[in-house]
């Protein structure tokens, strides 16, 4: 190896991505391993300050000692749809409170009332669950996780792109990774007796932070991993000017979603749940109300009062406390009532298949945060929530197997091959096109015929077209590390896109966010499975696996949220 | 979306250059004025170099010590759905 420049680390645990999953894991590695246990944690851009973690409000799902786990488990599952894996919610509700005293021990705040009882929230599209907020939002959550990893003595490293994952001289399991600094180009080799994988699922960079996009997913596939949930995605109601991160509250509020005809839609396609539907049915609304030619639709606003407005404005994390400041009165009269709306997809829920234990199929290679496949829809404070569980179950059983791992061994043929694969886009004269590339891309992946209201005839001719992408994309180069990084974030865009079409074909039932206009009613007696996805050879072979279900043995329909009726009362619905 | 950086009162520090999470700003060489005529001297300052890759998060505007970056709340180029 001695002709490639660069560094090389040895390592125990290596954590890939440093949001809310890959910062526990790498707690919970350090914590479970015996003394002198090395964990390194890497992250493309600086950890803490970065993915969708550092973004966010970090409301967080959080079972308080006397809350009913299993009434929540119930309805997360049920609010899944089914498409869950019971065990891994069901030890993340109960892991809950622990960690919440790991959050308070590293120095963080939740709000609490005069009588010193937490101050917590329920959440759309949930009846029991209640959220907890942290003071600083999830700059402050990221960041006061990454002190406490430096103080317990796990290796940080920022500005690492990880390329590619190694199989080593034995090729039976996974014995690290490969990437390359995000600045510099510089080239590391990090060898590790496990490997989590905590990416975050693949966006396709629809607006602000989920522009941030993870990889991971898809180097695992590349390594032998099997994908599930490509054929569910998030998709949000979202404005063209701006990002507004608050729609829960103010739906609990009394804010309602109206059409161009100034009518209250959601109680027609949402009879129980109305406004408080959660997110992927409201998009499932808009595109219909689209359809009709309902549009432009708002969020109408006039039921909250002024002050509450204000509220909105003061309570946010500290970029929305920017960013309204900034927009001023724009603020109050376009976000409160004037500003069209609509529904954007947002990010894939294609994870890495995963036991409850988080362990992956292939042996050395774990999974946390939603770069994990536990469940196909999180609800607001159950993305962190599920991410805080599972960050923890992986990183005690990455260090479980360290018990039985073998010391790695580096193969050097590898390591060339992936050393030219993470170059080999590279050419000074290129024009940095993978922009034009992904514009295409999304024209296809965010049409609501394709990405909402799918149909056979539509998703093949969208494979096709997705098929011509990535063969243009074969003939684009990059002029620098800044592209080459975008250039790897565009390919696994175009591979997730490949998938999540290919699975949406393969499910042919309506279930959650996956709604086929073909198949327009869930069948439980077929389809209360997961569509899993491994590479077949040529290209991605589906199968389906039965979901365990040892805690709610039958999915039961959701139950009407008791607090509805007082909500439709403020709102004078 | 970031709109300037007033280098006229920039100490250099890096901040928002390490806290951005799209690699929009640099720090790179920038030649700075001198008393004496053909002396040539640089110092290495903020470059917004890929402003279209800006997510408009507003950290470099939220860590900069000095308080002089400004970035614009709204979001330029975001995709519709049709
Ligand atoms: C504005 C906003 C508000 C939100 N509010 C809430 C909320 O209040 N409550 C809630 O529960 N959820 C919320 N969410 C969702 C939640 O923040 C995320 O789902 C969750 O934080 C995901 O955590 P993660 O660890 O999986 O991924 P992330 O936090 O995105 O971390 C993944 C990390 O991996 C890194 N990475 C990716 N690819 C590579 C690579 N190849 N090499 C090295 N590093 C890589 C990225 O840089 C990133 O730092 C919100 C999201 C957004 C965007
Ligand atoms: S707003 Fe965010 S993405 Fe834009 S330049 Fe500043 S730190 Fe970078
Ligand atoms: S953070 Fe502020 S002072 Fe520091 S280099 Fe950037 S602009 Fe200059």
């Amino acid at each position: 190896m001695d002709q490639l420049d660069g560094n090389l680390i040895d390592t125990d645990v290596l954590v890939v991505g440093g949001g809310s999953g890959g910062l526990m894991a790498a707690l919970s590695a350090k914590r479970h391993g015996p003394p002198g246990t090395r964990v390194t944690l890497v992250d493309s851009w600086l950890i803490g300050r970065t993915g969708h973690t550092a973004f966010s409000n970090a409301w967080t799902i959080v079972a308080l000692p006397g809350d009913d786990i299993d009434g929540i488990l119930h309805e997360i599952v049920a609010g899944n749809d089914g498409i869950a894996d019971q065990e891994l919610v069901r030890q993340s509700l109960i892991d809950s409170h622990a960690r919440l005293k790991d959050f308070e021990a590293m120095g963080m705040h939740f709000g609490r009332d005069e009588a010193g009882r937490y101050k917590r929230r329920p959440t759309r599209g949930l009846d029991l669950a209640r959220v907890l907020y942290p003071e600083g939002g999830g700059l402050e959550f990221a960041w006061k996780q990454r002190l406490a990893l430096e103080a317990e003595g796990v290796q940080l490293i920022d500005r690492l792109f990880i390329t590619g994952l190694m199989r080593g001289a034995s090729g039976d399991r996974i014995i690290g990774a490969v990437g390359i600094n995000s600045r510099t180009g510089e080239f590391n080799v990090i060898k590790a007796r496990s490997t989590i994988v905590a990416t975050n699922a693949i966006t396709f960079r629809s607006g602000f932070v989920r522009d941030i996009t993870g990889t991971g997913t898809l180097l695992a596939y590349r390594a032998g991993a099997t994908l599930r949930n490509a054929e569910f995605s998030y998709v949000r109601p979202g404005t063209p000017k701006f990002y507004f991160e608050g729609i829960t509250f103010a739906i609990q509020e009394g804010a309602s979603w109206v059409n161009a005809k100034g009518e209250s839609f959601m109680q027609s396609y949402e009879p129980e749940w109305g406004d408080e539907a959660d997110v992927p049915r409201i998009a499932r609304a808009m595109a219909m109300e689209n359809r009709k030619g309902n549009t432009p639709l708002y969020l109408d606003m006039s039921a909250i009062p002024e002050q509450l407005r204000e509220y909105f404005i003061q309570s946010k994390v500290r970029w929305m406390d920017n960013f309204f400041r900034k927009l001023g009165d724009e603020a109050k009269t376009d976000m409160f009532g004037k500003t069209p709306y609509y529904a954007l997809n947002q990010m894939t829920k294609m994870g890495i298949r995963t036991g409850a234990d988080c362990r992956s199929d292939v042996p050395g290679l774990l999974s946390a945060g939603l770069a994990q496949a536990g469940c196909a829809n999180h609800f607001a404070g159950f993305h962190i929530g599920l991410c805080v569980g599972n960050g923890w179950i992986a990183g005690r059983s990455a260090v479980e197997d360290l018990d039985t791992a073998p010391q790695p061994s580096l193969d050097a043929a590898e390591v060339r091959a992936l050393h030219a694969e993470t170059h080999q886009p590279l050419n000074e004269q290129g024009k940095a096109e993978s922009d034009r590339i992904l514009r295409d891309l999304q024209a296809v992946m965010f049409a609501y015929d394709i990405g909402i209201l799918k149909r056979e005839d539509r998703l093949q001719n969208a494979l096709e077209r997705v098929s011509t992408l990535s063969d243009e994309f074969k003939t684009i180069a990059a002029p620098h590390t800044h592209e080459l990084v975008r250039m790897k974030e565009t390919e696994a865009m175009l591979l997730a896109a490949r998938f999540i079409l290919g699975a949406s074909l393969y499910r042919t039932e309506s279930r959650l966010s996956h709604f086929r206009e073909d198949h327009d009613q869930r069948d439980d007696n077929n389809w209360l499975v997961w569509v899993d996805l491994a590479e077949g050879g040529n290209g991605p072979a589906f199968s389906k696996t039965p979901i365990p279900t040892p805690y709610c043995s039958v999915v039961l329909p959701r139950r009407k949220p008791s607090r509805l009726a007082a909500r439709q009362s403020v709102a004078g619905v | 979306m970031i709109e300037n950086i007033e280098l006229e009162k920039c100490t250099g520090c890096g901040i928002c250059d390490v806290v951005c999470p799209a690699d929009v700003i640099h720090m790179e060489p920038q030649p700075v004025a001198t008393e004496i005529k053909g002396l040539r001297q640089t110092r290495l300052l903020p470059v917004i170099k890929f402003r279209e890759h800006c997510i408009t998060c507003f950290s470099c505007e939220i860590f900069c010590p000095e308080h002089i970056v400004d970035v614009h709340p709204s979001v330029k180029n975001r995709p519709r759905p049709w």
